[in-house]
């Protein structure tokens, strides 16, 4: 017997734009927050105890930003918009204010990826100004690390995802390309090291579950697509699952390896076992395209949450397959 | 010389006999010495005893078996309440007493004793000679008594003595549980007498077998006369649940016990063969058991083979589909009994291909008749499926027509199963036959009757052996099991472990349209008429029926209008459910537009050019309308309601405005005490029906026209399916037409209108019929039932006893009587009505 669709346990309004992106920090700090970046180029603090805006920041002067993140803590907020910035805000003690920016020269949608290599450094990925070029600095001495470009025309370049293997020396990059390539590169050697056609169409989103080396990209089209990296890092791919109607803007898995949450433009968001990718769910409540989806980190897991961010200005809060939580 | 001196040693011992007999009488009727007694006991107990130390010589045993054994137990039984038999002993009583009559010759001591329990007061004397029957039974007295009859040792006895003993052996429970009422004793009732009445009649077979090996000559015409007695009476079941498995345990390797059986079924009596078939073949399992226990008896018997191929087959339609297999598996299980089998499969094609029968004959026989078809084909060897084949076909294109052309859904099913079946059977130039039908229960059992059985079933050995060898056997297994599954999800747990959550519903998940759905009802009526993209048409018709309802006015401007266009709209696009979609919104414009609508429909019912199929929706949505009408407008939801209902996501508890509320609601209702009896809340509101100003306008204009036969249209011959369901509508119609006052002119018109077709040739139009009788009278006010029909109401009654007696059909008959019920009802209502008032006034 299978229980009735689950519904959203608050939505917040009032961001005043699409919701591009979301990010929780929920697992320092006495306060759980969650971050927006809204289509009109605000950022939102949302406090989850009070369910209102803590704090509103515009910083890439009114265009659209698509992606947020924060660094140690909550303390820093990195915010990439579509004015081809990217800004470092200092929010301890309640302040907001711009402490550094990057310009990154791309007017695409690729979202940034950020890794922190030691304490204090971090390498920040970001598409480039060429059309498939990625560009990797350190932070904070903001110098080059290096540039990345295929021998092949791919198209703009999609989505990234930066991340430290265990076993190789330095870490690596996966890249989702316009006509639907996903390449596996090394960073320190600036060389690519895999390449597979996963979708027909570009790569919208992609994600990586770094613990079992798996991860799972979404496109235009109705199929999500799941791919591994074996020991040679090369990229193999795995089962597809046919959605329902075409369209994903972003895939997120939880914590603890379990859920897998799609952002579809159906105005839904799909649920799956990551094992299997089973379908669980089917979570209705937006009016207009999801665009942006996550799983909270908070560290009791009855507490986790998944907000779903949408084009209706509005943003979905769900607690989801949060009993059966045993292991976290 | 010789002769008569062999005469005088007879007679004397005779004599002799009498004499001493007549002296232990009247010492027992006169002496009251107990001593005397004993004695005179013991006399009488010589005669019975055998073996050389027995005081009396054979003869004269014999002697006193033939003429004074009876008359000896009779003289005791009527002298029981002399003195000295309270004087003897326990132990002496039981001996000497009881004895006698668990010695002699069974069947006098049986009728002596029946006599007994029959005759004597209830007291301390009754209570002994029922537990002197009670052990007589225990000790095997019948199969003694069955046996004597097989060797013929018994007495020439008179007819008439041996239908005595055959009545009270037969009969013995119901004798007993009248004469002992609750005291009855269990071994008496027929759950236990009756199995062991078969015990012992399979003891007396058994003693037969051995007897013939023996080479001793036995007659079975005594058993078999009890067991065709036993089984006339209507225990058949009791008695042949433990003959049946024994006996065909026996005959499996048995010649003797083969012959013995045929033998005691030829020696059945005719007017008894029927039931001991009919309980046999139920009792069997398989056609191997019965052909070994009743042999060739359908040739040889006459009765037996009009039991076994017509009465069984075609005429007692109540067995299950196993009887079935096993009374056509006996037919063809033997070279001489081939024959019959063809024979049968002719009478059964014949009866399933009638087309009166398929008329007339109730569902569930036809539904018999036609197991046994498909059975006895898919029995038949090809060689004489080829000399058949052209019959076969005869019958399945005659039989498939007229099952096709039945309004019963089921009989139509019937029909395409047995065709497919027949036609994939006979093979007609490699060319099958092939139905579109939804797959139910029914049609499954038929199909799988043409897979005959894979081997034969095992029989149930009586034995205790194989299950207790089973049970062991099975016990380790069942431990295995689950010790494999364990041992099958450990090692990829891991990979499972998306099984441990369990999905939520996702039925609602649909595809998105890109097109969105019409605002204005206009815009959706332009698309039904003009769109040719059939996302657009779909849409619009989904969305007409909220469009009505919610712009009532907008509706009434185009109500006729869009109604014709839904009425000649095609599923062009087969969309899913689009008939259901188009029957909301038409219902929905009749129920918002209601006399223009209902104008517009019932006009179109009766003009040219409508397919059947849109006859039957335009009765439809009359039909749904009405029921809309009639039902109370939907009340005000409760203020708090819409507000709960308004928020867009479900309410956590504790932030729900409504649920404290709620709560202490619940708690001041907890400490209230009501002083106050009966409903606390309000009374339902009263609100106006809306349909009974109306309903003239739904029921009028179809009953104007009807008798104007069209070129396309033709209520009264061929289309007896619209007419079925018009009457029914109509009948729908005056149901819902109680207390409106125009009911009792509706019900007069009603009536006249289904007198003329009453006796229809369809069961539906029957059905019809009897519903709309019904409805009359239930919503007609029974002073006006009595005042305007009072001349058709004779009628109609000698109709529906008629119809709740004759009809072949089931639902048909129960209707009938539920109206006849009404009917009464409401005249007694009214008489007594009439009677308060003349005696007010």
């Amino acid at each position: 017997m299978s229980r009735s669709a689950p519904s959203p346990i608050y939505t917040l309004r009032g961001a005043g734009g699409p919701l591009n992106c979301l990010h929780f920090s929920c697992h320092g700090g006495d306060t759980p927050l969650l971050f927006s970046g809204s289509g009109k180029g605000a950022i939102h603090m949302w406090n989850l105890n009070t369910r209102r805006a803590e704090k509103i920041v515009e910083g890439h002067c009114g265009s659209s930003v698509v992606w947020v993140g924060t660094l140690q803590g909550s303390e820093t907020l990195v915010s990439q918009g579509r004015d081809m910035q990217v800004c470092l805000w200092d929010l301890s003690e309640g302040r907001s204010e711009v402490m550094d920016s990057v310009c990154t020269g791309s007017v695409g949608f690729c979202q940034c990826s950020v890794l922190e290599t030691s304490p204090g450094t971090r390498l920040l990925a970001f598409a480039g100004q060429q059309t498939e070029e990625i560009k990797i600095i350190e932070l904070p001495s903001k110098t080059a690390v290096c540039t990345l470009v295929p021998d092949a025309k791919l198209g703009m370049v999609m989505c990234i995802t930066l991340w430290q293997p265990d076993s190789g020396p330095g870490p690596l990059l996966l890249a989702g390309y316009e006509d639907g390539s996903l390449l596996l590169w090394d960073v320190t050697q600036r060389a690519k090291l895999s390449q597979a056609k996963a979708h027909p169409e570009p790569v919208m989103c992609l994600t990586f579950d770094t613990k079992c080396l798996r991860g799972i990209s979404g496109s235009s089209d109705n199929k999500i697509c799941s791919w591994m990296t074996d020991r040679q890092n090369n990229l193999q791919l795995q089962d597809c699952v046919t959605l329902l109607n075409p369209g994903v803007s972003q895939l997120c898995i939880r914590g603890d390896g379990k859920l897998l949450a799609s952002a579809g433009w159906d105005h839904r968001v799909r649920i799956f076992g990551w094992k299997k990718l089973r379908p669980l769910a089917v979570l209705q409540y937006h009016t207009d395209l999801v665009l942006s989806v996550a799983f909270s980190d908070h560290q009791d897991p009855r507490q986790r949450l998944l907000a779903a961010g949408s084009k209706d200005q509005r943003i979905s809060l769900w607690s989801i397959y949060n009993e059966a939580a045993d292991t976290g | 010389m010789v002769v008569t001196i062999s005469k005088m040693e007879s007679l004397a011992p005779n004599a002799e006999v009498r004499l001493a007999v007549a002296q232990c009488f009247r010492t027992l009727t006169t002496s009251t010495d107990t001593k005397d007694i004993i004695t005179t006991l013991h006399t009488l107990h010589s005669y019975l005893d055998e073996g050389p130390e027995s005081r009396s010589s054979s003869v004269q045993r014999a002697e006193f078996r033939r003429a004074h054994f009876s008359r000896t137990l009779q003289f005791l039984v009527s002298n029981i309440q002399a003195d000295w038999l309270p004087s003897l002993t326990a132990a002496q009583r039981t001996e000497l007493w009881d004895g006698l009559f668990l010695k002699g010759p069974p069947e006098q001591a049986l009728l002596v004793l029946m006599d007994g329990v029959g005759e004597l007061r209830a007291g301390t004397n009754l209570d002994h000679v029922v537990s002197i029957t009670e052990k007589f039974l225990q000790r095997g007295r019948l199969a003694d008594l069955l046996w004597s009859y097989c060797l013929q040792t018994a007495p020439s006895d008179s007819p008439q003595l041996r239908e005595t003993l055959l009545a009270r052996i037969v009969a013995l429970p119901d004798l007993t549980a009248n004469r002992l009422h609750l005291k009855n004793k269990p071994l008496f009732l027929p759950q236990q007498y009756y199995p062991l009445l078969a015990t012992e009649m399979l003891t007396a077979l058994e003693r037969t077998c051995q007897a013939l090996k023996d080479g001793t000559d036995c007659s079975l015409t005594f058993v078999a006369q009890t067991l065709g007695k036993v089984c006339i009476q209507g225990h058949s079941g009791l008695v042949l649940a433990v003959m049946a498995p024994r006996l065909s345990v026996c005959t499996r390797s048995d010649m003797v016990w083969q012959r013995v059986c045929w033998k005691l079924l030829e020696n059945v009596p005719q007017r008894w063969m029927e039931s001991v078939l009919t309980g046999l073949v139920q009792a069997v399992n398989g056609p191997d058991a019965l052909g070994r226990i009743i042999g060739n008896l359908a040739l040889t018997n006459k009765k037996a083979q009009f039991v076994i191929t017509h009465k069984l087959l075609l005429l007692q339609y109540k067995y299950e589909t196993r009887v079935l297999r096993t009374v056509l598996g006996h037919l063809a299980a033997d070279r001489e009994r081939r024959p019959l089998l063809i024979q049968v499969l002719r009478s059964l094609s014949q009866a399933w291909a009638n087309p009166s029968a398929v008329k007339h004959t109730p569902l569930e026989q036809q539904l018999y008749v036609s197991k046994a078809l498909l059975l006895s084909v898919s029995l038949l060897r090809d060689a004489e499926l080829q000399e058949l084949r052209s019959e076969l076909l005869q019958c399945m294109l005659g039989g498939m027509q007229s099952h096709l052309d039945s309004s019963v859904v089921r009989i139509r099913h019937m029909g395409m199963v047995v065709g497919e079946c027949l036609s994939s059977r006979m093979d007609i130039n490699n060319t099958k036959l092939k139905f579109e039908y939804d797959q139910d229960e029914e049609t499954r059992a038929l199909l799988s009757l043409m897979t005959p059985v894979t081997g034969d079933e095992p029989e149930a050995e009586p034995c205790e052996r194989v299950s207790v060898v089973a049970s062991p056997r099975e016990t380790p297994s069942t431990q295995n099991v689950p010790s494999q599954n364990k041992s099958n999800t450990e090692p990829d747990s891991d990979l499972d472990s998306d099984d441990e959550l369990a999905p939520y519903d996702m039925s609602a998940d649909e595809k998105m349209s890109k097109e969105s759905p019409p605002r204005y009802l206009r815009d959706c009526l332009e698309t039904l008429m003009s769109s040719e993209d059939p996302e657009r048409v779909e849409l619009s018709l989904r969305v007409a029926d909220g469009l009505v309802r919610k712009n009532v006015f907008a509706a009434r401007e185009i109500s006729v209008q869009l109604t014709k266009v839904l009425l000649h709209m095609e599923d062009k696009y087969s969309m899913t459910g689009f008939l259901s979609v188009r029957q909301a919104a038409m219902v929905a414009l009749t129920v918002t537009d209601c006399i223009p609508v209902t104008q517009y429909l019932t006009s179109e019912f009766y003009s040219l050019n409508y397919s059947l199929r849109q006859r039957l929706d335009i009765l439809e949505v009359l039909a749904l309308a009405a029921q809309e009408l009639s039902k109370p407008t939907a009340e005000k939801r409760d203020p708090s309601i819409s507000i709960a209902g308004a928020t867009d996501s479900t309410p956590y508890p504790g932030e729900d405005p409504v649920h404290w509320r709620h709560v202490v609601e619940k708690r001041i209702q907890s400490k209230t005490k009501r002083l106050r009896q009966g409903v606390t809340r309000p009374p339902a509101e009263a609100s106006p029906n809306r349909y009974a100003p109306v309903a003239g306008h739904f029921f009028f204009p179809l009953l104007s026209n009807y008798d104007k036969p069209q070129v396309t249209f033709d209520l009264f011959g061929g289309d007896h399916l619209v007419l079925g369901r018009l009457i029914h509508t109509l009948g729908l119609f005056m149901h819902l037409a109680v207390n409106a006052p125009i009911a009792a002119q509706m019900g007069c018109a009603l009536l006249d209108f289904v007198w003329s077709v009453r006796y229809h040739v369809d069961q539906m139009v029957r059905r019809g019929v009897l519903f709309a009788v019904c409805s009359v009278f239930l919503s007609m006010p029974s002073q006006n039932l009595l005042l305007d029909l009072s001349e058709q109401l004779f009628d109609t009654r000698t109709w529906l006893a008629d119809v709740a007696e004759g009809d072949p059909d089931e639902d048909c008959r129960s209707l009938a009587i539920q109206s006849l019920v009404l009917l009464d009802k409401s005249l007694k209502r009214q008489l007594q009505d009439q009677q308060a008032l003349s005696t007010e006034s």
